[in-house]
């Protein structure tokens, strides 16, 4: 079966018509932010400026702040009343396939031992719209981090930028099903499959940031002790949340009860182990120096991820480096990871 | 300029007059500079100055021990002076190198008047009072009001006063100081209720990463009263009403000593007019007490003496 296109100019008509069966999430701007928003009906403005959000788009799943459950004291003991599941059918058009792969990784933590409602419910009906990169920032070393511009692999659909047109390819049972209930798509031209091809490729090329992370797991464990490397690595950055709250693959959060009187409101938002009192529920943060939480930061997504689940959590977006208030560059701490041989104890 | 940088950072850290020097290396994006904070005399080679280097340096004198080399802007010797008012650092563990500042470039700005982003411009340069964009291959011309950050339109004091050594001429304050900026001028004109609004919408989408606070020089509390849990100030969790309320405490916390150096709206990274509260702050403080922050050393803490006289009876 020949693919599908459709043109940019029809966008508006195509998520209109995904409306009626999905809450279509498209980026937008009207926050004040770059961010997946819900789609208001009308705008497809982000085509001309859209390379990627500042929010990313796990806070479709993961939102930044969540009730969990409310409560009541009553006589014997607490009354829990749970909010209804979430489980509207969400269609998010145009994910970046550095954040669709970011996702599937969060997927692993959130899918593994304990299976977690709340995010689960938001995932599960989750159709994914992938929009392939044409103008990779600066910052970006996806090609670097087992995926590229227009990687198709952890989307339903995937649309490839071919001019005034994109080229549609289905990529799951689910895009395919959704395909073929979709209306007024144009069939894909002979030529059309060149012009994807050829767009893919100058993405590619685009990319021109990357990073080797050959035996990275190996050598930040050798260099865990190393002191003196991590407290200069460690020395410029202030703390801040920005590379963990806004990176796609950070799930940490914070649970939280707000309580008046006898009842009250338990609440989970994003929490950041850069900050300094991360964990602090339990007893005590055990990493009171800023180089430990650098550190703890650098391993989870290099180091202890790729030991549970055989995958780096970073996908290359580039949004830490984008974002960091002193171009703290996560690729240059990596290349200048200490080996065995050099790491001092 | 560079030049004699490199030379006297070298020079403290030979002759041990300073353990470390906290200055400004080139950064690993177009048109960025990153803090380099180093023991090392071969990295003073490194060293840098021009329009980029945006951080505030004294940010990271709290959390340094011994004695310090660092490179000071201004508005950053202004900071300095202030954490040295509230004897959080000793004037004589630092060795302020003075760059006299003739603005920064607010490439915010710059990617709003040319409309493309900062990855996609060829080079940012300044000749004189003008600020040249390339932009594919093509010369665009700004005005400094145009192109340089809003605090450095009000900048009072471009050349630090304080300090060890001078490493260029000192320059004058801005011959029109724009003293508010376009943002604050507007909101006075609305009423009450549309503030009100607008701040709501603005503080919605605040994230909590205390970017603004940690960049902060003035933000020096080892225990911010928003991490209380026994009692809870203010809750954790990125609601509007508690977002507000954590920027309005940090604003009081700060005044007399917020030296309106712009960082806290600079590093935010979801774009809220953060220096739209502060600037308003520091005129507050100047309108009603006659006091800058950081202009002097000798000068007692504002929020932090008190006075037998003082007509207040909360304190007596």
């Amino acid at each position: 079966m020949a693919d599908k296109k459709v043109s940019k100019k029809d966008i508006a008509r195509l998520l209109e018509q995904w409306s009626r069966q999905f809450t279509v999430f498209a980026p937008s701007k009207e926050s004040g932010v770059a961010a997946m928003a819900e789609w208001d009906g009308k705008d497809t403005g982000f085509l001309d400026w859209y390379r990627n959000t500042i929010i990313p788009p796990k806070a479709s799943f993961l939102p930044q702040m969540e009730e969990m459950f409310h409560f009541q004291k009553g006589e014997e003991g607490y009354n829990i009343k749970t909010p209804p599941a979430d489980e509207r059918s969400r269609l998010l058009f145009g994910v970046r396939p550095c954040d669709a792969r970011a996702m599937a990784i969060v997927d692993m933590t959130f899918k593994d031992a304990y299976e977690d409602p709340y995010y689960l419910s938001k995932r599960k009906n989750a159709v994914l719209v992938g929009l392939g990169c044409t103008n990779p920032c600066e910052s970006c070393f996806c090609t670097s981090m087992g995926t590229n511009p227009t990687d198709q692999t952890n989307v339903d659909l995937m649309l490839i930028d071919i001019g005034d047109e994109f080229l549609i390819e289905e990529v799951t049972a689910k895009g395919k099903e959704l395909i073929a209930k979709t209306k007024d798509l144009k069939e894909a031209a002979k030529n059309d499959e060149a012009k994807a091809t050829q767009s893919k490729k100058t993405a590619y090329d685009r990319v021109t940031r990357k990073l080797d992370t050959e035996g990275i797991k190996d050598r930040l464990l050798a260099s865990f002790d190393d002191k003196e490397y991590w407290e200069q690595t460690a020395a410029k950055c202030i703390s801040c949340g920005i590379c963990t709250l806004l990176c796609p693959t950070c799930y940490c959060f914070d649970i939280n009860d707000e309580m008046v009187k006898q009842e009250g409101t338990r609440f989970r938002s994003w929490d950041s182990c850069g900050f300094p009192n991360y964990t602090k529920m339990p007893m005590e943060n055990p990493r009171q120096e800023k180089w430990r939480r650098v550190r703890q930061k650098v391993c989870h997504k290099y180091e202890f991820y790729p030991m549970t689940f055989d995958v780096i959590a970073c996908t290359g977006c580039g949004r830490c480096i984008r974002l960091c208030p002193v171009n703290w560059d996560i690729t240059r701490v990596i290349e200048s990871v200490p080996d065995k041989a050099e790491a001092k104890k | 300029m560079e030049q004699k940088l490199r030379q006297e950072a070298k020079t403290l850290l030979e002759q041990n007059k300073v353990d470390r020097i906290i200055g400004f290396e080139p950064g690993s994006l177009k048109f960025t500079a990153t803090p380099l904070i180093t023991g090392d005399k071969n990295d003073t080679e490194r060293l840098i100055i021009n329009p980029f280097i945006v951080n505030n340096l004294a940010d990271f004198l709290t959390g340094i021990e011994g004695r310090v080399g660092i490179v000071a802007k201004g508005c950053d010797s202004r900071s300095i002076v202030s954490l040295i008012q509230d004897n959080k650092v000793a004037r004589e563990n630092v060795v302020i190198l003075a760059v006299p500042c003739p603005g920064l470039i607010d490439l915010a700005k710059i990617e709003r008047l040319v409309g493309k982003n900062r990855d996609e411009l060829d080079d940012i340069t300044r000749d004189g009072d003008k600020i040249i964009v390339t932009v594919d291959g093509k010369k665009k011309e700004f005005s400094l009001s145009q192109a340089l950050f809003d605090h450095c339109l009000a900048c009072e004091l471009p050349t630090p006063q304080e300090y060890d050594i001078l490493l260029g001429e000192p320059r004058p304050p801005a011959p029109e100081l724009q003293t508010s900026g376009q943002n604050i001028t507007k909101l006075k004109e609305t009423l009450p209720t549309e503030r009100w609004e607008f701040w709501k919408n603005e503080f919605s989408r605040c994230i909590r990463c205390y970017a603004c606070r940690n960049a902060c020089p003035a933000c020096f509390c080892q225990r911010c009263f928003v991490e209380e849990t026994e009692p809870q100030w203010v809750m954790p969790v990125p609601r509007w009403q508690d977002n507000l309320i954590f920027q309005i405490v940090r604003n009081i916390h700060v005044a007399g000593r917020c030296t309106d150096c712009g960082e806290c709206e600079r590093v935010c990274p979801v774009n809220i007019p953060l220096r739209s509260l502060t600037r308003e702050m520091y005129n507050m403080v100047d309108e009603l007490f006659s006091f800058k922050s950081g202009m002097d050393k000798e000068a007692l803490p504002l929020m932090a003496h008190y006075e037998q006289e003082e007509a207040e009876d909360l304190f007596r």
